[in-house]
Parts: structure tokens; C-alpha cells; sequence
């Protein structure tokens, strides 16, 4: 896999729609500016005497420049969820694409897959639509109000400007003294918070040991403490934003005064500029808007907290699955004569080990794996086709060693639960490939029992993923025709006869053994009737 | 239910939300006066300033100048303290929320609590009761965002009584379009967005669990193609929830403005005073229209109450005392055959898996009732006996061992009130783990789950079975203790557990597919395969 993809990108938003976001926003910042100029100039004309002539104009002015700043704040927002969107379907389907085929493989429970696949995806939305346009805003609005203060008053735009330094070094030193204290609660916290929700899963112990009192108190005590570290966190957290609203209030404050004195002529220091009521006016009603674009930012920090934890547990998950998912293409080939393992050994994440197994199996022909339920049957097939974690041992294919990720192209895999895809019957059937005719998938049908379902609804009958309205028994039917139907010469079947009645397994077991005549045929299974006409057993202890 | 609980909750934090509400007054009004002052100084001093000498000697500006600075820190520290305290409130007050809904779980049916899954739930409670979190602070924004109106009404005041009516019926007709607008704009995509999310996670979870055919015939895009309509729903009602957000946010701004020119219009008293008003109103409609996130808020708070409130509203199951136990055994009726266990027998239940074989051990120690097989304790069913008649008999090592993020010796301590150390060492003597213990870096107190040691699937159940060990109770109940051990350990375990039965004349009901711990048992009930085609 090239290295620049081992890198987690989920920043990979198409560029224009999140620039679109930031120039929008920058837009709000004119519409201050219009909103500041046309007040300036109606109080400065109130001055010259009364209601001016073209107040009506200026007030007009006002509700425009109101109109102007929802309307670009509205486009910032939506080409800010346009880029979240766009951003979110690509990582949806690279996260998707990893993890569906490798969930096995990596003994995840499918309810963190999901969370993963679904609910941290959802959660990059508040970093892409919000967070990082009005970072990047953040950074030129105060340049652009500078900008057009200075038109008006250059010294005040210097105060604006100056009151930055001060700004820039207290944020700096509040955000690392804020970032030492939660990581030294981190710990701590991450352990107790979870706390809650872990002795919720615990219920059915805590309830059989009559524990609740003793854990009710035991939660209520961690809950305040978790209360309290987080408040020894935020106490500092809150001193960045009181930082902000400080120098939010100091700007305003001191272009009120420079401004005040400035007309009144009694400035300490020679005036540097020569100021009139209007151009004060202006300068002052801007001086809020200075620090706008950074307060947004800092109302938005949830969103980048939220966003950050989501990409690295995202990444987790790629990474993890891209370790396993090291594909080699095999050749493919129509026969298989031999396939044998040598002291296979799976050992999952959690320790449980299966093995060593070593078995030699002939093909063509109908092999069987038998033994009690949890020995490794399932977990053997899966190890065949590089969908168990193999710790030792090898896999030899007609008297050559292969990786078992070389097994799967050549594979028909039918497992306990077969996948169903919205469609017909027949597109079902054909997933693992589409190598038949009508007439010849008829006839597996037909072997498989299958018939009576199509009798009974239908030709076209259409399949909802749950599989509603199917049995057991013709969910396991499905796939293994499917198996079957994809034409590959080395079959894998695990327990291709349960949940089935007697006379419908006899059916499948003559349609086994006609399929084995030409390919090999490797099945998991309790049943006596299967086991019986197989060509070799081997039992896993 | 939920509501009287959040309610009792911040009654306890009254002091802090007194304290946090004052302060988000001094905040708004102080934000509010820095402007307003801020313009009428300036308006002022440059009318004195354009008057001469004689204006500008008659001109007070130190006290304005000053009020300016004051204002400044005063609107700093008080926004930091609301802050402080304001989230002090809300966390201390869900602090305390948490244990009384866990109480509240813990006393209701466990048919009914248990009937969900656990999971899912505990996810639910968590993030669910976070949203609450909002409902606390909005007592606090509430209150400063009226302060701020109040002092905005007063400052345009001095402008005269039309300017602040203009203010007045602006701020009205802001809070009016942000509650209409929130309900016809939010709620529907909120609904649509929820139903689209839940088909999602349902088909995904469908087709995860079919891996093995998704990689063998690399259906990958295909699944990815057949969620698109779910996944387009889902974005198509971000969409129509973020159009919703901005729209309402915007009609908030356009009325703030139309507010300003109105007040501005209708302003009287000269330049200064109308500069005043000016800036106080624009400085109260900006502070007003934060309340509009709080109405957004608001929706999300109600699906959450309405969600917590399926879990407060549980119904309590009987807590009739316990019965005294006579020492009688247990009696097993599997399709009419009756089976007697004495006090201190040792039966094993076997069947196929999918057999109902984790349920019958489920019902019998009172967990859920559902079990097809006729169960007895001392001559009376188990089901009129109920989980507080079940469990003081009943020491319970589950299937999936049911260990809790803590350490070694809390999941221990679970099992009754006082366990010592010592005893603890036997107990995992017992059950072959005791060394596994010694060798963590922590012993006891090692931290287990998530960022902590991890043990493996075999000893997680031998710990649960240390914990069962430790609980004297009459009958020991357990679910696969020796699955994932190899065969040796399996033997000592099987030793050991023998001989501590023997010495203890406890009672033992194994549920075991592996052979390796039949020995245990001195009778055996066979439950039969559930018949194919489960469709």
C-alpha cells in the first residue's frame, strides 16, 4: 500500500466549498462594517442638528447591512455543511470499505464497527462545517476590521492591532496550563466517566450479587468526583475565554478613551491624528468586531474536540484493519487438488487460541470438520481464507506454500449467516460471481429446495437485508447456491445442513455430493447424515 | 418521572445557579453599559469638543472614562464566574442525576431492564443524560439574556419613550419568530434524521455480520451501494437541519438590525443620547439572540428526557424480603421429565447451543422469566420467587463473565460487603488465577478494561468464577467457566473447584460444552435442539 495513504486524511474535503465557507464568513465581517459606517454617519450628522436629510438613506443602510451579514452568515453555515458532507460520504466509504470485509478478522463486536462506520463519521461534521472555516476566518477578520478602522483612525487600529501581543502570549500561556492540568486529570477522568455507562452494561452481575446499593453509592461518589476534576479543568479552560472577552472588552474600552480625548483635544500625548465625531463613531462601533471571528471560534471548540477524538478513533480502525488486510492476488485457477494445513494455530485478540489443527484434504471431493460446538470449526474455515488471525503453521495449495490471503479469490464461501443484498432472488444468487445461466441457476434451485419459495412468491421475489420473511434454513440455502453458482473450485460450507428438516438436508447433501464430483468440498458440521457420506472426517477436539 | 428528578437534582445546586445567574446579569448589563456608555462619551466629547475651551473644561469625562474601564473587567470577571459556576450547576447537578437513574434501573424488573440491550442502553443513558446538561445552563442564560434586555430598555429610554418601545417590540418579535420558527423548521428533519441514522446503523450491523462472504467475494462497494439511500437520507436531513439552523439565525440578525435603525429612527434628546441608544441596542438584540440556540437546544433536550424517561418510568419490581431459605434443593421439568437436585448436588445442563441453556440459568437465579422449563427452589416455582427470593442462593458466574472497568479487587468486592485480601487469594487460588494476579504489575489493584491490563477471554471467566467463589452462597451457578483454558489448566480447575465444593458442600449448576469439567457434575439434564427452520 503507497505510504502517503497510511496517513489519515480526513481533511480531504473538495477545497471550494470549504474555501466558499471562509469567504462568506469574511463577508459577515464587511456587513459589520457597513452596519458601523452608516451609524457612524447617522450620529455624526444627529450633531450637525437634528434628524439628517439622508438619515432615512443611513437607516436603510442599517437593515441592509443586517440582511447582508444573515445572508453571508446563512452561506457560511451551509457551504460549511456542503464540505462536512462531501468530506463525510468519502471517509464513509473508506472507513466502510476497511472495515466490512475485515470485521472478523478483527474480533471487534459489530456495535464498535458501527460506531465507528457511523457515529464517528457523523462527527466530523462540527470540525469541517464549523471549526476550520472560522479558523481560517478567525485569522483574516481581525486584518480585514483593522483594515477598515484604519481608514478612519489608524491610531486606533494600532490599539486594535497592539492589544494582539498581550492577547497571543496570555492564550498561549492559558492554553498550556489549561492542557497540563487535563492531562494530568486525563486518566482519571477517562476512567471515572466511564464509569456510569459501564456499571449500566454490568446490571445482570451487579443484580444477581444484590450489589445495587453498594454500586449506586460507588457511581454517585465517582460522579461527583468526576464534577469536581472537571471543574479543576475548566477553571483554567475558562481563563482562555475569559482572556478573549477581557481583551474583547480592553479593545472597545481603549478606542472609546483614545477617541473620547482625542475630541475633547486633552490627549496626554501630541494627537497623532485629527479625528471627527464620524470616523470615531466608526471606529468605536467596529472595535467589538475585532474580536468576533476568535470568540465564534472559541464557541465552536466543542465541535473540534468532538471532531479530533472521532479522526483518531477513525484512524485506529484503519490502521488496524489495513494491517490485516494484506491482500495478495492469486492466480486463478479452476482446480484445486490438494489443500493442506501444517499446525495451523489462530489465536484472537482476546487470547483465545484454536490449534494446532493439521489436516490434508483431497480434491475433488466432500470433506467434513466435525467436533462440539465452540472447538473452532467456524474459526478453521476462516483461518483457510485469512479471516482468523493465524499465529503459526501454514497452508500448502497443491504441494506450494501460500499465504491464506492467496485462498479467497479461489474460494465459494457459504457461512451461517449469508449476506442479502436488497434485489431479486436471482441477484442474490449471483453475488459470488455471474457465471450461469438462467437455466442452470434454475437447476440449483431446484437441487437446493429453493423451488418452493420461488413457488410461493414468486419469480421476482424481492430481499430486504434482515432477510424478513425468509427461514433459517433459506437464508442458509441462498448462500450456499450462491457458493456454488460462483464456480470456484474450492468450496468452504459451514454447517450447510442446520436448521434444516430431514427431507430438505437430503436434498442439500445429494447436491454436495454432485458438486464435490469436480471440486473440493470442505464443510463444518454436526450432522450424522453429512458426515456419513463424506470422503474424510477430521474432528476438532 | 425524569423531570422530578432533574428537578430534586438542581434544587441542590440552587447556590451556585444563584450565584452563576447574578453573575450572567452583571455580565449583560455590564456589556450592555460599555457600549451605550462607550457611544454617549464619545458623542459628548466631541460636541464639548467642538463648543471650545469653556464645553470641554464643563465636559466630566473622568468618571465616564473610568465607568468605561470598569465596565471592561467587570463584564470579564463576572462572564468568567457565570462560567465557573454555571457549569459547577450542571455538573454537579447530573452528578448527582446519574446514581439516582441507576437506582431507579437497579430496583425495576429485571425482566424489564434486562429485556433491552445493556449496551445500547448504557451508551443511550450516557450521552442522554450529557444532553440534559443544557437544560441547567439555560436557567442561567435565561436571567442574564432578561438583565441585558432590562438595562438595553432603560438605556434607550433616556432616548426617549418611542425608541425604547421600537427596542421593546423588537426583542419580542425575535423571541416570537425563534420559538415559531423552531418547531416548524427543527422538528421534522430531527425526525427524519433520527429514523434515517437507525435504519443505517440496523442494515450496516446486518451486513457486518456477514464479513466472511463480503471479503471472499468483495461485495464491499456492493453493501456500500445498497446503504446509499439510508446514508442520502441521513445527509439530505443534516441539510435540511443545518438550512433550518442558519435560517433561523439569520431572521434573528435582519430583525436585530431592522431593531437598531427603528430604535435609531425614533431616538430623541440629542446626538449623545442617541449614540447611547444606538449602541445599547445593538449591544441587547446581539446578547438576545443567543436565546435562539437555546430554543435549538431545547428540541434536543426533550428527545433526550423523552428517552430517559422510558428508563425512570420502569415499573419497581417486588422487593417482598427475601424467604428463609430451608436448605432444599432445586427441581428441574423438561418436557414433563422431572429432575430433583438435593442441596449440594452437582448437575450439569447440556444441549446444543441455541438450546436455552444460558436462559434456564438466566430464570432460575431471577434474571428473566422466560425460560420454557419448569423451575423450583424449595417446592416453589422460582418465578413467584423473583430475583430478591433467587439471589441469596445463587452465586453466578456469567458466559460472558460480566467484569466491570475496575480493578482486580473491586470486580472481586462485588460479590458480598467485606471481603478481606486473604480470602480474595483463595478465591483465586480456586480458580487457577491467583498467579496470573501476582504477576500484574498491580496485583489487586490493577486496573482492568480500558487502559488498563487486559486479560484474556479465560481468565476474565476464571475471575468471574473467583468473584462466584466469594459471594457463600448455597449454589454456585456457571456458565462456561473453562472455555479459551488448554487442557491442563482445565484439569487443575477442575480439581480444585471439586475439592473447595466438597469442603464447602455448596451446590454447583454448570452449563459446559467442554468435557474437561463433566466430571464435576453427578447429574446431567439434556435440553433438546430448538427444530430447524426458525424462520
Amino acid at each position: 500500500m503507497p505510504p502517503q495513504q497510511s496517513q489519515f486524511a480526513a481533511r480531504r474535503t473538495p477545497r471550494p466549498a470549504s474555501q466558499v465557507a471562509v469567504l462568506w464568513w469574511l463577508g459577515d465581517t464587511v456587513g459589520a462594517v457597513l452596519f458601523a459606517g452608516c451609524l457612524a454617519a447617522f450620529i455624526a450628522s444627529w450633531t450637525a442638528g437634528g434628524l439628517p436629510t439622508q438619515g432615512w438613506c443611513l437607516l436603510a443602510g442599517i437593515g441592509i447591512s443586517g440582511m447582508l451579514r444573515a445572508g453571508a452568515q446563512a452561506l457560511a453555515g451551509l457551504a460549511g455543511q456542503k464540505a462536512a458532507t462531501h468530506a463525510k460520504s468519502a471517509l464513509r466509504v473508506r472507513v466502510m470499505t476497511a472495515l466490512l470485509p475485515s470485521g472478523q478478522m478483527r474480533g471487534r463486536l459489530i456495535g464498535e464497527d458501527l460506531r465507528v462506520a457511523i457515529d464517528d463519521v457523523e462527527a466530523h461534521e462540527g470540525l469541517i462545517a464549523r471549526f476550520q472555516p472560522l479558523r481560517r476566518a478567525a485569522m483574516l477578520s481581525p486584518l480585514i476590521i483593522a483594515a477598515a478602522v484604519a481608514i478612519a483612525s489608524w491610531f486606533s487600529a494600532l490599539i486594535l492591532l497592539a492589544t494582539l501581543i498581550p492577547f497571543g502570549a496570555g492564550m498561549a500561556l492559558a492554553g498550556l496550563a489549561g492542557k497540563a492540568e487535563a492531562d494530568r486529570q486525563f486518566l482519571a477522568l477517562s476512567r471515572l466517566s466511564g464509569l456510569f455507562v459501564d456499571r449500566v452494561a454490568a446490571l445482570p452481575v451487579i443484580l444477581a450479587f444484590g450489589a445495587e446499593d453498594r454500586v449506586t453509592r460507588q457511581i454517585g461518589g465517582a460522579a461527583r468526583e468526576v464534577a469536581g476534576r472537571t471543574m479543576q479543568v475548566l477553571r483554567i479552560a475558562f481563563v482562555s475565554s475569559a482572556m478573549l472577552e477581557f481583551f474583547a472588552a480592553l479593545s472597545v474600552a481603549l478606542v472609546a478613551v483614545y477617541c473620547g480625548f482625542s475630541l475633547l483635544g486633552l490627549l496626554p500625548f501630541p494627537a497623532p491624528e485629527d479625528l471627527s465625531l464620524g470616523e470615531a463613531f466608526f471606529a468605536l462601533a467596529l472595535a467589538p468586531e475585532f474580536y468576533l471571528g476568535m470568540r465564534r471560534l472559541a464557541a465552536a471548540y466543542h465541535d473540534k474536540q468532538q471532531g479530533q477524538a472521532a479522526e483518531r478513533s477513525v484512524a485506529n480502525a484503519l490502521d488496524q484493519a489495513r494491517l490485516l488486510a494484506v491482500q495478495a492476488r492469486a492466480v486463478p485457477r479452476n482446480r484445486v487438488c490438494q489443500l493442506r494445513a501444517e499446525g495451523l494455530t489462530i489465536r484472537y485478540a482476546d487470547d483465545n487460541c484454536i490449534g494446532p489443527v493439521s489436516a490434508c484434504w483431497q480434491g475433488p471431493g466432500l470433506h467434513v470438520v466435525a467436533g462440539p460446538t465452540g472447538a473452532g470449526k467456524s474459526s478453521l474455515l476462516h483461518a483457510l481464507i485469512a479471516l482468523a488471525p493465524v499465529s503459526a503453521g501454514r497452508i500448502i495449495l497443491d504441494d506450494t506454500p501460500v499465504a491464506a490471503s492467496a485462498l479467497p479469490a479461489l474460494t465459494g464461501w457459504a457461512g451461517q449467516r449469508p449476506l442479502l443484498l436488497p434485489g431479486t432472488l436471482a441477484d442474490n444468487l449471483r453475488l459470488g460471481g455471474n457465471y450461469l445461466g438462467p437455466q442452470e441457476l434454475a437447476r440449483l434451485t431446484d437441487a437446493s429446495g429453493l423451488t418452493a419459495l420461488i413457488a410461493a412468491r414468486g419469480e421476482d421475489l424481492t430481499i430486504d437485508p434482515r432477510g424478513s420473511g425468509l427461514s433459517g434454513g433459506e437464508r442458509r440455502r441462498i448462500g450456499l447456491v450462491r457458493a456454488i453458482a460462483s464456480g470456484r473450485p474450492l468450496l468452504l460450507l459451514d454447517e450447510p445442513t442446520a436448521d434444516l428438516d430431514p427431507e430438505t438436508a437430503a436434498k442439500v447433501i445429494a447436491l454436495l455430493q454432485d458438486t464435490a464430483r469436480t471440486r473440493l468440498v470442505i464443510a463444518a458440521t454436526h450432522d450424522p447424515a453429512l458426515i456419513a457420506c463424506a470422503k474424510s472426517r477430521m474432528v476438532m477436539p | 418521572m425524569i423531570e422530578r428528578l432533574l428537578r430534586d437534582a438542581t434544587r441542590r445546586q440552587r447556590r451556585s445557579t444563584a450565584i452563576a445567574i447574578g453573575l450572567a446579569m452583571v455580565a449583560a448589563l455590564a456589556g450592555v453599559a460599555l457600549l451605550a456608555l462607550s457611544g454617549w462619551f464619545l458623542t459628548g466629547a466631541a460636541l464639548a469638543g467642538a463648543g471650545g475651551v469653556a464645553s470641554v473644561r464643563a465636559f466630566n469625562y473622568l468618571l465616564p472614562s473610568a465607568g468605561i474601564r470598569g465596565l471592561a473587567i467587570a463584564r470579564t470577571l463576572s462572564r468568567y464566574g457565570e462560567r465557573l459556576f454555571g457549569h459547577r450547576a450542571a455538573l454537579f447537578a447530573l452528578a448527582d442525576l446519574r446514581p439516582a437513574l441507576f437506582a431507579r434501573l437497579a430496583a425495576s424488573d429485571p425482566s424489564l431492564s434486562l429485556a433491552r440491550s445493556s449496551g445500547d442502553m448504557a451508551a443511550r443513558l450516557g450521552s442522554d443524560v450529557d444532553a440534559l446538561e443544557d437544560s441547567v445552563v439555560r436557567k442561567v442564560t435565561v436571567p442574564g439574556a432578561l438583565a441585558g434586555a432590562v438595562a438595553g430598555l432603560i438605556a434607550a429610554s433616556l432616548a426617549g419613550w418611542p425608541a425604547a418601545l421600537t427596542l421593546l417590540a423588537g426583542l419580542a418579535t425575535m423571541r416570537l419568530s425563534s420559538r415559531m420558527l423552531t418547531a416548524r423548521l427543527l422538528a421534522q428533519p430531527r425526525q427524519e434524521h433520527a429514523a434515517a441514522l437507525n435504519r443505517l446503523k440496523a442494515d450496516y450491523a446486518s451486513y457486518a455480520a456477514c464479513s466472511g462472504e463480503i471479503a471472499v467475494y468483495g461485495l464491499g462497494t456492493q453493501v456500500i451501494v445498497a446503504l446509499e439511500p439510508h446514508t442520502r437520507a441521513l445527509d439530505t436531513a443534516r441539510g435540511a437541519l443545518a438550512r433550518g439552523e442558519v435560517m433561523l439565525q439569520g431572521v434573528q440578525l435582519v430583525l436585530a438590525a431592522l431593531t437598531v435603525a427603528g430604535v435609531l429612527a425614533l431616538a430623541d434628546g440629542g446626538a449623545a443620547l442617541v449614540a447611547l441608544a444606538a449602541l445599547a441596542a445593538a449591544a441587547t438584540t446581539e446578547n438576545w439572540s443567543t436565546l435562539a440556540r437555546t430554543d435549538m437546544e431545547r428540541l434536543r433536550v426533550r428527545d433526550a428526557i423523552t428517552r430517559l424517561e422510558s428508563i425512570a418510568m420502569l415499573p419497581a419490581r417486588q422487593t417482598d424480603a427475601a424467604l428463609p431459605f430451608v436448605g432444599g434443593g432445586i427441581a428441574v421439568t423438561i418436557d414433563g421429565q422431572f429432575h430433583a437436585v438435593p442441596p449440594g448436588g452437582r448437575l450439569l445442563i447440556a444441549g446444543p447451543s441455541g438450546s436455552g441453556k444460558s436462559r434456564l440459568l438466566d430464570t432460575l437465579i431471577g434474571l428473566r422469566g422466560d425460560a420454557p422449563e419448569g423451575l423450583a427452589v424449595d417446592g416453589q416455582d422460582v418465578r413467584a420467587l423473583g430475583l430478591a427470593g433467587l439471589r441469596p442462593l445463587f452465586a453466578y458466574a456469567p458466559q460472558d463473565a460480566g467484569l466491570i472497568a475496575g480493578t482486580v479487587a473491586d470486580n472481586l468486592r462485588l460479590a458480598r460487603p467485606g471481603i478481606t485480601e486473604p480470602e480474595m487469594w483463595t478465591a483465586l487460588e480456586t480458580a487457577c488465577l491467583a498467579e496470573t494476579v501476582r504477576d500484574l504489575p498491580e496485583g489487586l489493584a490493577q486496573w482492568l478494561g480500558d487502559n488498563g491490563a487486559r486479560l484474556s477471554g479465560g481468565q476474565r471467566k476464571r475471575l468471574a468464577l473467583a468473584r462466584a467463589l466469594l459471594a457463600d452462597k448455597p449454589w454456585l451457578v456457571l456458565d462456561e467457566p473453562s472455555e479459551g483454558l488448554d487442557p491442563d489448566t482445565e484439569r487443575a480447575l477442575c480439581q480444585r473447584l471439586s475439592a473447595w465444593l466438597d469442603q464447602t458442600g455448596t451446590g454447583l449448576v454448570l452449563v459446559s460444552h467442554r468435557s474437561g469439567l463433566h466430571a464435576l457434575a453427578r447429574q446431567v439434564v439434556r435440553l433438546l435442539p430448538v427444530s430447524g427452520g426458525r424462520g
